[in-house]
């Protein structure tokens, strides 16, 4: 076995779409996470600063995104690139006809709608406790 | 051919990334400044882990797309090609951490929590035991104040009744249960004739008669108390001492008598000049009753005086008639005599006043009493005191009165025996007093109260009448003075002898007159 390493069992072989699918696992438990942070910064009475609502704000705005993101993937591997013409210029553009896929996977294209609002969310989360905290102090 | 341009997504894309590299650098900036601001707070310490992965998260991302998008508007679309995986690569990674730090926080803030309840817990007992000791130390401060406000009212109550102890003109005293007096205050040691505190000392010993003394145990034994309760004291000189005392008995847990406590005032003096005003109101009222007999009987004796002395020229002398009419004169005059006298006593006799002294009043009675006194063996001694005051009065009824005292001390002293008079100034200069003392029997106390009575008299019929002393006593009185008695003779306490000492204060007249005038008016006199 040793000397036809080409046929080892003892590695995995890794093709293209596996960093696509661990990509979007990624997604997932990214939004796992937030979903948890979500909900026990919700559940937890001693949690009442206006920062937590900030924050909880962010984490839906980041879930959108990631799930905005995760279909933009999704879709991405079923479009081909015929649906595009003049592609990799700024007179690139959508063709016809414009289907559910082609449209959303449009909007993904635009994901920093919502995730550049959940990092603001998470900016004014953060300030507001800074200024809680050093009014405390 | 419609078509949609693909260019805002583009812009979009570069924008979008460049905004979210520089909020989330600036969402680490606040984590960074809350972190610092407290090291030990485990949710900032989580924040400040997150923005990090966040950013570098936004960079990996940013940076991928903003590269993308420059390499392939650039027509290097090789070299993103072979860019890109690495680029992925660093945003599913970075997701990961952040989804790590996530878990972190999960793990971390239960631990943290755990921390914070034992720390909680902590807190809460450290807090307990300051809020203990906080009241321990206000407890003790303040029972160190409520000691010393305690300590400063019984130092207070104690001074004030120790100064009522010892201030009080009545005899505070403690005694034990068998009468032991276990403490007494200075007026009662003066009370009770003792200038320092004797060795022993017994409440029962001074009770002068036995009935009292029986009472007064019984009371304390069975009620526990006396009030206002009259007694007669004899105190260490022997006087007799007129208390009323007020007690309580003093008991145990166990309702045992253990002492009692008691205040007792001396009424003596009270009670002497309570008699003395009896003895006044009485003599006031005989001296008006006297007046009124002599007035009625005065005139009746004047006619048959009258009448005798005109029937004797009817007779010849030697006849029986005659003589039984001189013995009716006699009588009748002598009548006169003691009417004359009960209107003295009563005040109502004419009253001629000058200034005398009383040295000179007094020697001029002396003068003519002194040889009958000698014959009889009495030894006569004047004490007269020197530049004696005048006095407004009438000399002649006064001489009377020294007479009558003199006469007395006679009477009493048949076998011999001495009498002193003395004169001297007293009651700081207001009054002048001349004292007649004899040696002699003296009077019991049943006679004594009696003496200034009109016709009380102990001799016997027919050598006195028994207004010499109501009769000094009215002259007295019409000079505002004052006569007492005194039997036997006691001075500071001691017994000197049992003999009678009268003792006439009469008061300095208001405006002394100088010699020369003086002399002038007696000339005139």
């Amino acid at each position: 076995m040793l000397g036809l390493s080409g046929v080892s069992q003892a590695f995995q072989a890794h093709g293209a779409p596996e960093g696509l699918y661990v990509h979007q696992m990624s997604h997932v438990l990214f939004v796992c996470g937030l979903a948890y942070l979500y909900w026990h910064t919700r559940r937890t009475a001693a949690l009442v600063s206006k920062g937590w609502q900030y924050l909880r704000s962010y984490c839906v705005l980041l879930i959108l995104w990631n799930i905005l993101a995760f279909t933009g993937h999704a879709i991405e591997t079923i479009l081909s690139p015929d649906d595009f013409m003049n592609s990799g210029s700024w007179s690139a553009v959508m063709l016809e006809p414009f289907t559910l896929p082609k449209i959303v996977f449009y909007i993904a294209k635009m994901d920093h709608l919502l995730c550049v609002p959940a990092a603001f969310c998470l900016l004014i989360s953060l300030r507001t406790f800074y200024l809680e905290h050093k009014g405390e102090e | 051919m419609h078509t949609l341009p693909m260019y805002p997504t583009v812009l979009i894309d570069l924008i979008g990334s460049g905004l979210m590299i520089l909020i989330t650098f600036l969402a680490l900036r606040y984590a960074y400044f809350l972190s610092s601001l407290d090291s030990k707070n485990f949710i900032w310490g989580f924040l400040f882990y997150f923005c990090m992965a966040m950013a570098a998260f936004s960079i990996s991302r940013g940076v991928g797309h903003i590269l993308k998008q420059i390499l392939v508007l650039s027509d290097h679309k090789q070299i993103w090609k072979s860019l890109f995986p690495y680029s992925g690569g660093f945003n599913t990674t970075l997701m990961i951490s952040l989804f790590a730090v996530i878990i972190y926080y999960h793990k971390g803030l239960a631990a943290y929590k755990a921390i914070q309840s034992e720390a909680s817990k902590l807190f809460t007992a450290n807090k307990k035991l300051e809020d203990a000791t906080g009241e321990l130390q206000t407890m003790n401060v303040h029972l160190e104040d409520m000691v010393e406000e305690r300590t400063r009212e019984l130092s207070e109550s104690e001074k004030k009744f120790r100064h009522f102890f010892e201030n009080s003109q009545d005899m505070v005293y403690f005694c034990n249960s068998e009468g032991s007096i276990s403490d007494i205050n200075q007026s009662g040691l003066e009370m009770l004739g003792y200038k320092e505190w004797p060795e022993d000392l017994n409440i029962l010993d001074i009770f002068n008669n036995e009935s009292e003394l029986e009472i007064y145990v019984k009371a304390l034994h069975e009620k526990g108390f006396v009030r206002d309760f009259e007694i007669e004291l004899q105190n260490a000189d022997g006087d007799l001492l007129q208390v009323v005392i007020t007690a309580n008995a003093v008991r145990d847990e166990t309702g045992k008598m253990i002492g009692c406590e008691g205040i007792a005032k001396d009424m003596t003096r009270l009670k002497t000049v309570m008699a003395q005003l009896s003895d006044k109101q009485k003599m006031a009222s005989v001296g008006q009753l006297a007046a009124g007999v002599a007035h009625e009987i005065n005139t009746p004796l004047g006619v048959i005086l009258g009448y005798s002395q005109l029937m004797k020229d009817d007779f010849s002398e030697g006849d029986e008639s005659y003589e039984s009419l001189v013995v009716i004169e006699r009588q009748t005059k002598a009548c006169r005599k003691i009417v004359a006298d009960l209107l003295k006593f009563s005040r109502q006799g004419i009253s001629e006043k000058t200034y005398m002294q009383l040295n000179e009043i007094v020697q001029d009675v002396v003068d003519v009493t002194e040889h009958g006194l000698i014959i009889d063996h009495i030894k006569v001694t004047k004490k007269y005191s020197e530049e004696m005051p005048f006095i407004f009065c009438d000399a002649e009824k006064l001489r009377q009165v020294f007479i009558n005292l003199i006469n007395n001390a006679h009477h009493a002293m048949e076998g011999g025996g001495e009498i002193i008079i003395s004169t001297r100034i007293c009651s700081e200069g207001q009054e002048v007093e001349a004292v007649i003392e004899d040696t002699g029997k003296g009077i019991p106390d049943e006679v004594k109260a009696k003496i200034f009575e009109p016709f009380f008299t102990t001799k016997s019929v027919g050598k006195g009448t028994g207004l010499g002393l109501s009769v000094s006593y009215g002259i007295i009185q019409d000079h505002e003075g004052s006569i007492t008695v005194q039997s036997p003779v006691v001075i500071s306490g001691t017994t000197v002898h049992s003999g009678t000492a009268f003792t006439v204060r009469l008061p300095v007249a208001s405006e002394q007159p100088a010699a020369e005038s003086l002399e002038s008016m007696l000339k005139f006199h």
